[in-house]
């Protein structure tokens, strides 16, 4: 197994920069996520590994071997690298028999016959897929047919194995088992594996980190934790679950680490810890998810938080919960409850600690 | 569990040689040497005073001048537009009637009409005129029947307005065709919000319907108008005889016919219409751009409703079934019955000229069987070899990082700008010049060579469609699992193209089996071939064995057809 090197790597299709500058270090046997929404750059990524399509500018090496190096020239056709592609279409050859389409990478290693039939059983059977030998791809279902990739991809032992979207043509509850199955085989092969996705679920269950992409630059990397927790802007914190956005003011100076006094568009003010010194006057971004975020009682104000007064623009049951739309200074907030609320005022309370503080208005799709 | 935590393996050894660069430039060289090689001399003669195979010449434009005073020579170029004009009126008036009429009305037996309306597609012009002569000619069958009946036919074959029918009712089909896959015929949403609006039947086809094809016709129309001017078979028979020359004619007859040919005017002339048809089929391009938009591909949407033609369902069923009679049944029906008789008249009984003698004389004649067996090695031997090729530069093409792909696909396609005769012309002076090639010039791989290069682009057509619809991830897969372009492409492009590549091969197969035009000016002793056969025994007037011939034609071309529909279910057009 290798570790991975991804320097300065760019890839330009005419005037869209679909990958711009990435830098990554993956650890021999880690399993990193590229995660952001679709066109992101992602799959350029994935390609420009793979050596499919052939990068602007950058560096990227696997283990001791440099696939590719824009400076020094140096391009590695795909069939000489060592990468595992896992198509999100899959990909299966569709004239060949399961047997067949693994068989296909050992054949092109001569691999002898009677060592391929062994290695084709095994893979089969490690992705449970071994009394399917003889079918042809279309008669599979689409999960059978990703593990088909999967194990055509595994046969042939890759120092890096990639994976773009395998789950994401699966339907909702085959995709839960999917996953399931692959955190379990992931920590069986202990493959260095970059996977994509732009599914924040996926990413956060498999990966030992996340790689956030936004417009083909990484907007952040980290773990799991780190990246939920503490996201580094409002993109990442708005991509990773579903957040709210607050645009506010700080009234005074506020120091790192300590309690900023913000006050809103409408004038309400309200508590929040700021990481970093924010200078009174500025514009700042509010971020709470929305389990944060609680209905106070009628009447009081519960210790550690701000209480504040919002309008009730929606309720919607969604099994088990409400999810109620709010309005608050202008913004548009979502909470979830067990009660719907009664009356068209309802009052909200944020804590001190928790909601995570940027600088700036909160440029962020909504 | 041995695949985990084992170590990687390295990727597959590359072969010693890489494979990529020679196979992907030797084809484009292949290609480059085909359609160039009967080009250039054609175009280097035009503008020398004395012939290519001379040992000294001069660079000259008095060639053009002499063209240009050659007397009769702008009758010739009038004829020629007349004939392509008149001919492109016919088909499109035909075709467009057609595709409606077929397409979009609840005639009865519409369905079958249209497959005989097809039958011309797959015939050739010279077959088909053949068959007009036996039914419209001087001593046609219906000819002498009116004589008989009513006095002197009012009708004659032998000028412009004749040949513009039976070249116009040859070419109807490729009008029909892409009037069929216009969008007023397969999308229903415009003409169902017309009829919605109350608009009765006649209105809608003339308001919407019409106008909705209108991108189709006129693609068409340019593309019959360039088939119209390099017709040569219909000008040859029925032309000729009445004084009427066309550019074609006039090439074969001062190129090839003439005892001492004048090189410099003939090449002349053909690289004047070289640069015209060049100029059409450029036309056609642009032109197509603009259709796309109009035509919906592969005829997936659903068929709409069909019109309710009411009391005129029947009259204009009887109408339809008149013309295809007249036009196709008729023809190729005297066609053959004339192959297996003596003598046809309408004043003799049939049982009494029944005879097979006419099939026993080209088979006992080598001359003739040959002509049989040639064409039949040209075209299966050819047919495969040129499959292989195109399927090759498709690959190239589409699915190579090869640096000239795109000039490879130009080149490729440039053969539809040139001429059946101007090509014959092009390999004459080629392999009359290349030392070292005499061996091919009186064998049939001459002809081999020149067909290829003719219907590199009908083959590009056929198979680049299909190869298209594969998904680049399956070639994309193989290449990151270690298998390198040459690979790939036999192991899974290859494969998963080989339905196209049947369909591409009976094109190949029938367009070589009826080609003449090319081949005229190529063959010697020993490479006849069907075609060149039957306009030599035309000129001898041996009717019968002409009969015989086009009915073997004939026979062939319909079996082939009938059997890559029923068995491989491959559409040959459209
Ligand atoms: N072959 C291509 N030609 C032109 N643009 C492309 C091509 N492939 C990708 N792009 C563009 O590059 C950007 C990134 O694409 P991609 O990497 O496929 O995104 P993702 O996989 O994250 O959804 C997109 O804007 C896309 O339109
Ligand atoms: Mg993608």
């Amino acid at each position: 197994m290798a570790d991975l090197t991804i320097q300065g790597l760019t890839k330009r299709f005419g005037g869209v920069t679909a990958v711009d500058d990435v830098n990554l270090h993956v650890a021999d046997g880690e399993f990193v996520t590229l995660l952001g929404p679709s066109g992101c750059g992602k799959s350029t990524t994935l390609a420009a590994v793979a050596g499919l399509d052939r990068a602007d500018g950058g560096r990227i090496q696997v283990g001791g071997t440099v696939y590719f190096d824009a400076a020094r020239g140096i391009y590695l056709p795909p069939e000489a690298r060592s990468c595992g592609l896992v198509f999100q279409s899959y990909a299966l050859w569709p004239h060949m028999t399961v047997a067949d389409n693994v068989a296909f990478p050992l054949t092109l290693r001569k691999v002898a016959a009677a060592e391929r039939k062994r290695r084709i059983d095994e893979v089969l059977a490690l992705v449970e897929m071994e009394r399917y030998a003889g079918r042809y791809p279309h008669e599979l279902s689409g999960g059978q047919q990703q593990r088909v990739a999967l194990a055509r991809t595994l046969v042939y032992r890759p120092a890096i194995l990639l994976l773009d979207e395998p789950l994401s043509n699966l339907d909702a509850k085959l995709r839960d088992r999917a996953r399931a199955w692959l955190a379990e085989l992931r920590t069986r092969l202990g493959l260095t594996t970059i996977y994509v996705t732009h599914d924040q679920i996926e990413a956060l269950s498999l990966s030992d980190r996340i790689v956030v992409m936004n417009g083909g630059r990484i907007a952040q990397i980290g773990t799991p934790q780190e990246i939920y927790e503490r996201p580094a802007d409002p993109f990442v914190a708005d991509f990773i679950g579903t957040t709210n956005f607050l645009p506010a003011r700080v009234v005074g100076d506020a120091p790192a680490g300590g309690r900023a006094l913000l006050e809103l568009a409408d004038g309400q003010r309200l508590e929040a810890v700021a990481e970093r010194a924010a200078p009174g006057g500025s514009r700042v971004t509010l971020a709470f998810r929305p389990e944060q975020m609680q209905v106070a009682p009628p009447g009081t104000a519960p210790e550690g938080g701000s209480v504040l007064a919002t309008r009730v623009t929606s309720r919607s049951y969604v099994g088990g919960n409400w999810q109620v739309g709010l309005e608050l200074a202008g913004a548009a907030l979502r909470l979830e409850a067990r009660q719907p609320p009664a009356e068209d005022r309802l009052d909200l309370w944020l804590p001190h600690a928790g909601g995570i503080l940027f600088r700036g208005g909160a440029d962020v799709a909504a | 569990m041995s695949l985990a935590m084992s170590r990687p393996e390295a990727p597959p050894a590359p072969p010693a040689i890489p494979r990529a660069a020679p196979i992907q430039y030797g084809t484009a060289l292949l290609v480059l040497v085909l359609v160039a090689g009967p080009l250039l001399p054609v175009l280097l003669q035009s503008v020398l005073d004395g012939a290519l195979y001379d040992a000294e010449y001069n660079l000259t434009l008095a060639n053009f001048a002499r063209l240009a005073r050659t007397e009769g020579f702008g009758l010739v170029l009038l004829n020629t537009v007349v004939l392509a004009a008149l001919t492109t009126l016919v088909a499109q008036f035909v075709g467009t009637l057609a595709a409606i009429l077929f397409g979009r009305t609840d005639l009865p037996l519409a369905r079958l009409m249209s497959e005989f309306f097809l039958w011309p597609l797959y015939l050739s012009a010279l077959v088909l005129s053949f068959g007009w002569y036996a039914v419209y000619g001087p001593a046609g069958y219906l000819t002498m029947l009116w004589q008989s009946v009513l006095g002197e036919a009012p009708w004659t074959l032998y000028s412009l307005a004749g040949m513009a029918v039976i070249a116009g009712v040859s070419q109807a089909p490729l009008a029909y065709i892409y009037c069929l896959s216009s969008a007023s015929i397969t999308d229903p949403s415009l003409e169902e919000a017309a009829r919605v609006s109350g608009a009765g039947t006649f209105r809608t086809l003339w308001r919407i319907t019409l106008p909705l094809m209108k991108p189709a016709i006129a693609y068409s129309a340019v593309l019959n108008f360039t088939v119209g001017l390099e017709l040569l078979s219909i000008p040859l028979i029925f032309g000729d005889p009445a004084g009427i020359t066309v550019l074609t004619t006039f090439l074969f007859n001062n190129g090839i016919s003439s005892p001492r040919p004048d090189h410099g005017l003939v090449a002349t002339a053909a690289a004047l219409m070289l640069a015209v048809v060049c100029f059409l089929v450029w036309l056609q391009g642009r032109m197509l751009g603009n259709t796309r938009r109009f035509i919906t591909l592969g005829g997936k949407a659903t068929r709409p409703r069909p019109f309710r033609l009411g009391g005129l369902r029947w009259p204009l069923f009887i109408l339809a079934a008149l013309y295809i009679l007249a036009t196709v049944i008729a023809p190729i029906g005297v066609l053959v019955l004339r192959a297996f008789t003596a003598f046809l008249s309408p004043m003799i009984p049939l049982s009494e000229v029944l005879t097979t003698g006419n099939f026993v004389q080209i088979f006992e004649y080598p001359v003739y069987s040959r002509a049989v067996w040639n064409s039949f090695v040209v075209s299966l031997v050819g047919g495969a070899i040129a499959t292989a090729l195109i399927g090759l530069v498709a690959i190239i093409v589409h699915r190579s990082e090869f640096r000239f792909r795109g000039a490879l696909q130009y080149l490729a396609l440039f053969p539809r700008a040139v001429p059946g005769v101007v090509a014959g012309i092009g390999f004459f002076y080629a392999f009359a010049l290349l030392p070292g090639l005499g061996f091919l010039r009186n064998s049939i791989w001459i002809l081999v060579i020149a067909f290829t290069m003719r219907f590199i682009p009908a083959g590009i057509g056929a198979v680049a469609p299909m190869l298209l619809q594969v998904s680049h991830d399956l070639d994309r897969a193989a290449r990151v699992q270690g298998a390198d372009w040459w690979t790939t492409s036999r192991r899974i492009l290859l494969p998963l193209m080989r339905p196209a590549l049947v369909g591409c091969f009976t094109i190949l197969f029938i367009s070589f089996f009826k080609e003449y035009s090319t081949a005229i000016f190529l063959f010697a002793p020993g490479s006849e071939v069907i075609g060149t056969t039957l306009l030599q025994l035309w000129v001898q007037g041996e009717v019968g064995l002409v009969a015989a011939l086009a009915t073997i034609q004939v026979a062939v071309i319909a079996v082939c057809v009938a059997a890559v529909r029923g068995i491989f279910g491959v559409k040959l057009h459209g």
